[in-house]
């Protein structure tokens, strides 16, 4: 199976690898021919006065919302580095805007990252990928193969330790969840 | 003694970095060869990639050769690896301090975007259930004060 076939299926998918932006440092924000581009400013968050930037002196947050939108005309989407070029704020926002994306406008997304925790109420599937092959992929958060390829979140780390030592905590990705389980295992 | 530092932002701009002019910036993939060429080293977004143990291994080389450090990153669970910690809001200082001391600004760091590590909202939150008294950073301390 393709990840073209995969992103049929689910519409939105969490990639394990790396990602390079591929936009022209060289230029301004409003030379990327970016369609409805105050609008789409709008979208992400971003001032105006952003358009007369070069691509070169923007923060990292404001480089992928640019990336971000300069591909909302394709019906395929590639974004990556959320995790490293925004806040947790930010990271938020953006996943709300990305569901959004595939829900309202049937857009399929791509979205590439090594933090796992990223992928946590986002993605249905995370596909490990080396160039254009698939290595693995799965639904399951705790699956151990999974981390084979990438950095275990804390909560899963933590809810894993806990029980192997016995304390019959449930797989969770959500903290409070997470403290309901420890609390009534504790009382 | 060595300095270790965490830098976090609501917006990283490599602006900042003009205000550690007397540092090596490191921006992409290095050798630990590379790195000990310098006194004073930046990692600018640049360890996200790799594991905890591989940082602390990093930084524990750092300060057996006597070389400084700070470490610019968007990614919570890294401030715990260094005692310092510094946030800035666009281009200025707004806190910094002593790791703990900074993270126990739960609410005007999320105001600014920035979550705790893990290990720290959950020992918050543990205590606000009443169940716990510190913070534990580490699993096994965490399930001794809880169970036992």
């Amino acid at each position: 199976m393709e990840l073209k076939d995969i992103l049929n299926e689910y519409g939105l998918v969490g990639v394990i690898s790396t990602y390079k932006f591929t936009l022209d440092k060289e230029k301004r924000v409003k030379d990327l021919h970016i369609k409805n581009l105050d609008k789409a400013l709008k979208m992400v968050n971003l001032e105006e006065e952003v358009k007369d930037k070069y691509l070169s002196v923007l923060s990292l947050d404001e480089l992928f919302k640019i990336d971000l939108i300069s591909k909302l005309d394709k019906d395929i989407i590639i974004v990556g580095n959320l995790s490293s070029c925004l806040n947790y704020k930010e990271r938020e926002f953006i996943k709300k805007l990305l569901l959004k994306l595939v829900n309202s406008y049937h857009k399929k997304i791509i979205v590439i990252d090594n933090d796992v925790q990223l992928f946590f109420n986002l993605v249905k599937l995370i596909v490990v990928i080396n160039g254009k092959d698939i290595l693995y992929k799965t639904k399951d958060f705790y699956d151990d193969n999974l981390y084979k390829y990438t950095k275990v979140p804390k909560i899963v780390e933590l809810v894993k330790y806990l029980n192997k030592k016995g304390r019959r905590i449930q797989e969770t990705t959500d903290i409070y969840e997470l403290i309901k389980d420890i609390y009534r295992s504790v009382s | 003694m060595t300095s270790d530092i965490t830098i976090m932002s609501t917006n990283l701009n490599k602006n900042i970095l003009k205000n550690y002019s007397d540092y090596h910036v490191i921006t992409e993939e290095f050798t630990e060869d590379d790195l000990l060429k310098y006194p004073k080293v930046i990692f600018y977004e640049v360890l996200d990639k790799k594991r905890e143990e591989e940082i602390k291994e990093l930084f524990s080389l750092l300060k057996e050769h006597h070389i400084d450090y700070i470490n610019v990153t968007n990614n919570h669970e890294q401030v715990l690896l260094t005692d310092y910690l510094i946030i800035y809001d666009k281009e200025k200082v707004l806190i910094e301090g002593s790791t703990l001391e900074v993270l126990k600004q739960e609410k005007l760091l999320k105001r600014l975007g920035i979550a705790l590590p893990f290990m720290v909202e959950l020992s918050l939150l543990l205590q606000d259930y009443g169940l716990i008294k510190d913070i534990y950073l580490d699993y096994n301390s965490l399930e001794n004060a809880l169970w036992n």
